[in-house]
Parts: C-alpha cells; structure tokens; sequence
C-alpha cells in the first residue's frame, strides 16, 4: 500500500481506532435517504426570560410581580386557558398549530447555577452543578458514535464545549470557503502528505497531526458539500438567520452530520427588557421559519429535530430597571415533524412556590429530554453518553 | 549544559530561548544555569495607568448612568491589562516569576470586572509566585477579586455560603475527596463575615462573623479563616496536591509517582514556593529525555514563544483578544473556577489549523513558502509584499531586525533544533530538507507552522 493510501484509509478509519466499543456503524443510511435523523441545538445565549416568552396571561401572580413589563392580555397570542405566545412568536404559534411544536415548561436541575458561564457549561455537558466536566454531551455522542469532526457541526468561529469529547470534537464554521481556505494551505498539504507514523495519537505529536489530518479532511468535506448545496426559501437579513441558512444549505447537502449547533445572543436583559426581547424574538422566529421552510422544500424536515433552550430563565420579578435578574427554569422549544406529544408537554410551574431566590422551580430535569433525544431520535445509549440514568421523555 | 537541556529548561521555566542566551549559558553547568534562572526574579509588579478612572468615586458611583459607566471602562482597562499582561510575559527578564504567575493564575483562578480588583490581584500571584504558599493561600482568601469570584461577601453567620471553603480544599489545596462535607461546613464557618471595603481593602464584619467553636479535621477551636488554613496545611495530601499541579506543570502530564514523593518531600517541610522550584530544575530526571518535548503548548505559550524568537507587538488590543478567544485562552477571563485543562483540551480541528497558520497571519501575511531547492527565488519582502491576504485578521509590529541579528551566525541545521525542541517526525524532515533554504525568514515561518512548533 502506498502511504498516501494508507494516510487517506486512515484518516476515514481513525474512529475505529480511536474508539473502544465502536460496534454499531455510525449510520448505515445514506444520508441523503429518509431516515437519516438529524439534531439542531440552538441556545438562546444570556437566559431568555421564558415567562414573557410563554405568558401566563391569566396568572394575577404574574402581573403582580411585574407590574412595569409583563405583557398585556392583549398583546399575547393566546393557545389555552392560561398560557399564549409572545407577540413575536406568530411563526412558532404556526408551528404549533400544525403540530410541529412542543413547548416543555420548568426545565431546570438541581442547585442551579446564575452565572452565564457556569450554567451554560453545565447545559452543554450535562453535568450536576457541582461537577466541571470537560466534555460536552454531544461530544461524547461522537466519541461513541462519530468518526470525524464533521459528525457534528458548529456555526461559528470557535468551538464550545458541547462539541468537544475525549477523543473526538466537532468543528465549528461560520463559512465553509473560509475554513476551507484556512486548512488547505498548500504547505500543510505538503507536510501531512509526507507525514508517516502509525501510531496517530499515541503521543501528543501524533494527536496533533491527526487533528489536523482530519480537520483538513472535514473542511474539505464541508466545503464540497456546501458548495453544491441551495437553500430554497427566503432568509430574514442577520447573522443568527445565516447560520440557520449555513445549517439548512448543509443538511440539505447530504452532508454526514448528526449535530448542529447556533446561538443567538443578547437576552441578558436586566433593563429595558421589553424592546430588546421583541426584537430578539422576532429575529429567532423569523429565522426559524425560515429554516423550516427550507427543510419542508427539500423533504428534510421529517428527518431534524430542532431544540431551543437558554442556560437559565429570569427571575420572576421585575427589577427597577424595567428588567428582569439571572433566574432558573425556563422553557425549552422542540419542533420537528415526529413529535408524539404536541403543543404544551406539562404545565407551567407556580408562581406563588418559588425558591428561595424567587425563581421557578424546575419540575422536568434538562438532561430527561437530553436522554429522550439520545434514545428515540439518535437512537444510542443515551446513559452511556449522559454518564447518568435518567427517564426518557415521552415527546418522542 | 547542551542546547537540549537548556531550550528544555528555558521553555518550562519560560518561554523559550534565544540563541544569544543559549550561547551565554551552554558553557556553564547546570547549578549555574539555574543559579542564574532564581537571580532574575525580582518582583515587578504589573500596572496600567488608571488616572482616568479616580472620578468614579464611592460616591459617585451610586448613581446607575456612572456606574454603568464606570463598568464600561474598567472592562476596556481589564482587555488592555491583558495586552500588556501578554507583552511582558514576552518582554520580561524575569521570566520564571512570570511563568510561575500564570501557573498560579490557572491554580487560584478568578475573575472580576473591576478593574482595580483584577490588577491587585494579578500582582498578588507575581508577588507570592516563588514565596511561601501559606501566606499566598491567606491573602488569595482576602482577596476583592476572589471575595466576590467565590462568594465569600455573601457567606454570613446567619446563612453561610459555602463556595469558597470548598472551592478551598477541593481546588486549592488538597484535592477532591480529601476532606469531608462537614469539613467545608465547619470552615466555611470561619470565614464568614469576610468582605472588603470600596478601595478594595479587606475587611471583617464582626456581626457576620460566627465566633462560635469549630471542628475541622479533628481541631477544635474559635478558628478564623488563617487558622482553618494553617490547618490544611498539617495535612501532607497539601504538599502532594501542589506538586503534583506543579508537576503536571512543569514536567509532564502523566505523574512519577517516585519523583512527586520526592517533590512532596521537600516542599511539605515549610511549603517554600522558590525552594520547590529550584530542587525540581536541578533534579536529573528533570532533563530526562521521557520529560522532554512532551507537552503541548498553551495558546499563551506559543503566542509569547513566537514573540520570544521574532518580537513583534500587536496595535490594537481587540486584536490580540480575538487570538487569544479563536485559541481557547483568554488570560484574565477563565471558563469556571476549574481553570483551563491543558494538554489535549486546547486542541481541537478548529484551534489546530488557527495554530499552524498563526504564524504567517502574523509575520508573513498568511503565506508560508513552498518553494523547493532551486526554484526561482523572490525575496522574502517582495514576495509578500504583493499579498494582502489576511492583513486586516490583525495588526502586528514585527521586528525582523532583531531576529535577523540573532539568527545570523546560526545555520539552517541549528534553527530546526532551536525552533523544534522535539525531532521531527521524519517524513516531514524529509521535506524540511528539500525546502529552498534561501532565507531565515522563511525557513522560520515554515518551522513555526509545524504541528512539532505545538510541542514543548
């Protein structure tokens, strides 16, 4: 065998060497078929206030506490009895209405968090709120199942920590002919062509040629895929829009990639909430309109499942400066064309039986839809990823 | 002492060495060489001027629209702190105390806003660095920037908070698993009513303060903060729990656990920071060729190693933020008290192929020449000066010059060595070979740009 032969096997065979336990194939199905499932994670970065998102406009408790920024009845979009839409929320109201969303209320943990950075660490690698991990939970769906970076796509510059694993890490892009060009430098191509040593990752050195042998490869990979690819529906004009765009042009590429991830930031809105959040709404609804759209044109959309959570909620009370402090449990958004139980999965928690910060108490742990998504839409050992056992869900 | 041991030394007590220090130092033994290494480790502090800021006074301060304000310039202050926090590590002569400041900044990690807070607390790391970790862990524990990073303002005898007492021994002291869960109860006891005043000056609040008994590891007593300290520090599992940080460090990332005994030895007979220090670099096993080019490089550390072989400075403080975000560590801005992990954790597809193109993007507008022996031969300059590939990524000041007269006298074969402490995988030595060796410039771009630069 030549050694570029052996370089390219390789490079496509490293996660058989790399992984212990690797005995179901990634994916036998083409990616291109039905029934190649895909996820998109998206994070409203900063804590959404989930009770101006999902309003409990008949709730006095509500009001009471916030007499300068809850919503008026009338400026809500009603679905049942006690609880409606934000006013920039028209296009998830749709997707409720056809059944193709399902809002779980109270998610939360134990002893939460209030720091953006902690919490958001502690939702990506679903750990308790006491541990550090340093792995996030879809990086170890691609240490156990994933065989390149490509496995799992981020759309931005760096990436976070859900993305990386033990052995493996996604890779992060926000426009594939830039990394493209970043990696392909022809003296690169050269030295990881000359490259010969078997034992990739053994020593650092060789950790370090494998990444890149494979981050060169992936970018490649993306690139190829994006360029063929089209999106087929019109995208509102901002980044948080394009990154879906980037992510729909990808997906419907055929692009062997089981995981996504995008980020809107800004919700941090301890004063002045009202506009901000109307308008952040709006670009994450539009957007997400958008996107589905485009899945719908290409027959992509029975095969993604889109969530959308925020590392924390805000407190129920209004401060003095029209805004709302770091909070706990909030809502989380699913939607995909497979749901089993749609529209409102559980009620809102009470008002009145907060904790001792004055926050919502969590009554659905984060990590029981993380288990949930694992088990019935990736179809893996969700305990093995989770490193905990927790109840499925019964949304899927 | 030989080059090897030398670049070794220079790159774990530093960050790298030049060839003029290599000549200084080769003709000297290794108590000399590290005699010299414990001279130049005078404790300057670090500090930015801040005359623009005495407005915001307690005072005034009260009001939102300037505190708001005041908030606004303290972050720009703390990003520009953090630039010349990168050019002296570049720059200094002190060079140990220096790294021995950013081990200790990823050891008792913490993150404050206030710009005041952040620098009196980053000269508490330099001025400790190579002291007496006693006294270090007490007035890291008295610390504005830590009061408020672990709570400590909010732990009061009426409700404790008990984040710093175990961040205290689960993190700075004695390791996960070492003390008990009535442990950090009792001590979080003694420290409550610990807070600091508006000018960053501690401060005890006797109201909060529980005088009440205390038992912590099997003592009994009224403990304060400092005695509860003293305490931790009886326990042997302290001494090993820094060393073998210090090891992991300092040597390699998989443990001797002979050669940590020794460590632990030494330092648990008065927990002398310098002592510890100069007994590891003067310990044979030290240069063993098992601890030598083992390590993969921090983002700090490759970026200032760069610097070290051709200095160059950046203009815009953003710049050199966005380098140090796209590689995983910005200095003053930790991801969680755990502080960043190291070794492989810096490493993923995204931060390799940044590391491998950094240098070009920053010395040779993103080029890295190709050209094989013989080739027609542009000059270094006019080649790269027709290419405005990625000059807006960031704007850097390079001296060429500098690096010109310290690499004259020295061949191609010596810069590979000077440049790699690790030998390079061999076929990619064969190509390094076959490369046009017409310019140092170039040929040091090409050495930078190898995964085998990642190593130290």
């Amino acid at each position: 065998m030549k050694r570029r032969d052996f370089l390219r096997q390789s490079t496509l065979a490293s996660g058989l060497f790399f992984i212990p336990g690797f005995l179901k194939a990634f994916e036998n199905i083409s990616p291109k078929s039905f029934g190649y499932k895909r996820l998109v994670m998206i994070q409203l970065a900063g804590g959404n206030d989930g009770l101006n998102t999902i309003v409990p406009f008949t709730n006095d408790d509500y009001y009471r506490s916030r007499p300068k920024i809850a919503l008026a009845k009338n400026d809500v979009i009603p679905v049942s009895d006690s609880l409606g839409f934000h006013a920039s929320l028209l296009p998830l109201k749709n997707l409720y209405d056809q059944g193709n969303l399902t809002v779980i209320n109270n998610v939360g943990y134990p002893n939460p968090d209030r720091s953006h950075f902690r919490a958001t660490d502690i939702w990506q690698t679903a750990s308790n709120s006491n541990q550090y991990w340093q792995t996030g939970w879809v990086g170890r769906y691609l240490d156990a199942h994933g065989s390149n970076a490509y496995n799992a796509i981020e759309i931005d510059d760096s990436l976070s920590l859900l993305m990386k694993g033990e052995n493996i890490n996604g890779i992060a892009t926000q426009n594939p002919t830039n990394l493209f060009k970043l990696s392909q430098d022809p003296y690169f191509k050269n030295v990881l062509n000359h490259y010969n040593d078997e034992h990739l990752s053994e020593h650092n050195l060789g950790y370090l040629y494998k990444t890149m042998i494979d981050a060169k490869s992936s970018s490649k990979y993306i690139f190829e895929k994006n360029k063929i690819a089209s999106n087929n529906a019109e995208y509102p004009n901002n980044q948080f829009a394009n990154q879906l765009k980037t992510t729909a042009k990808l997906i419907n590429s055929g692009l062997e990639t089981k995981v996504f991830f995008s980020s809107l930031g800004g919700f941090d809105t301890h004063a002045n909430q009202l506009n901000s959040q109307k308008r952040l709404l709006e670009i994450y609804a539009t957007s997400i309109e958008a996107f589905v759209n485009d899945l719908k044109k290409q027959g992509t959309f029975n095969d993604t499942l889109i969530v959308t959570f925020s590392e924390f909620g805000r407190r129920v009370k209004e401060n003095a400066g029209n805004g709302t402090d770091h909070g706990a449990a909030s809502n989380v958004f699913i939607i995909g064309n497979q749901l089993k139980k749609q529209g409102f999965y559980n009620e809102l928690a009470s008002l009145s039986d907060l904790d001792s910060n004055g926050d919502l108490k969590y009554t659905v742990d984060f990590r029981t839809i993380y288990a949930s998504i694992l088990k019935s839409w990736l179809e893996v050992n969700d305990e093995r990823i989770l490193q905990q056992k927790f109840d499925s869900l019964d949304f899927l | 002492m030989k080059t090897k041991q030398l670049q070794h030394l220079f790159l774990r007590a530093g960050f790298g060495i030049t060839p003029q220090l290599v000549n200084d130092l080769s003709k000297k033994n290794k108590k000399k060489v590290v005699d010299f290494l414990f001279s130049t480790t005078t404790f300057q502090p670090l500090e930015i001027d801040l005359s623009e800021l005495s407005i915001y006074t307690q005072e005034y301060q009260k009001n939102k629209t300037f505190s708001m304000e005041f908030q606004r310039k303290s972050n720009e202050k703390i990003r520009e702190y953090n630039k010349i926090w990168i050019e002296r590590l570049a720059n200094s002569d002190t060079l140990l105390r220096e790294k021995m400041t950013l081990f200790w900044a990823n050891h008792f990690v913490c993150k404050n806003q206030n710009i005041y807070f952040v620098q009196q607390y980053n000269n508490t790391l330099r001025k400790n660095a190579l002291g007496n970790f006693g006294d270090f862990v007490k007035e890291i524990s008295k610390e504005p920037a830590m009061l408020n990073y672990l709570n400590s303002r909010q732990n009061r005898k009426k409700q404790p908070n008990e984040n710093f007492a175990r961040e205290l021994m689960e993190l700075f002291t004695l390791g996960v698993g070492n003390y008990s869960e009535n442990d950090v109860k009792e001590s979080a006891r003694a420290f409550t009513g610990y807070n600091h005043n508006f000018n960053g000056e501690f401060v005890i609040g006797k109201y909060h303060h529980d005088e009440g008994l205390k038992t912590f590891f099997g003592e009994t007593g009224n403990f304060s903060g400092d005695d509860i300290i003293d305490i931790i520090l009886k326990q042997q599992q302290c001494a090993r729990f820094i060393c073998e940080k210090i090891y992991r460090y300092f040597v390699n990332d998989k443990v001797n656990e002979k050669h940590l005994d020794e460590l632990t030895a030494v330092f648990y007979k008065d927990y002398n920071i310098e002592k510890l220090m100069k007994f590891l670099f003067l310990k044979d096993w030290f240069y063993d060729a098992e601890n030598i080019g083992t390590k993969i490089k921090s983002p700090i550390e490759l970026l200032v190693g760069m610097q070290k072989m051709v200095p160059f400075s950046f203009q815009n403080t953003k710049d050199v933020q966005k380098i140090q975000r796209l590689l995983g560590q910005v200095l003053l801005d930790p991801p969680n008290v755990a502080g960043w992990k190291g070794g492989r954790n810096w490493i993923d597809s995204n931060t390799i192929i940044l590391r491998l193109k950094l240098p070009s993007i920053l010395l040779s507008n993103a080029e890295i020449s190709i050209k094989e022996k013989g080739e027609f031969e542009d000059s270094f300059d006019k080649y790269h000066a027709s290419n405005k590939n990625q000059k807006d990524f960031a704007k850097v000041t390079v001296d060429w010059d500098f690096f010109e007269d310290s690499f004259k006298n020295i061949s191609f074969d010596q810069m590979k060595s000077l440049f790699l402490i690790t030998a390079p995988n061999e076929g990619t030595e064969t190509y390094l070979d076959h490369l046009s060796k017409s310019s140092k410039k170039e040929f040091c771009i090409q050495l930078m740009s190898l995964p085998e630069y990642q190593i130290c």
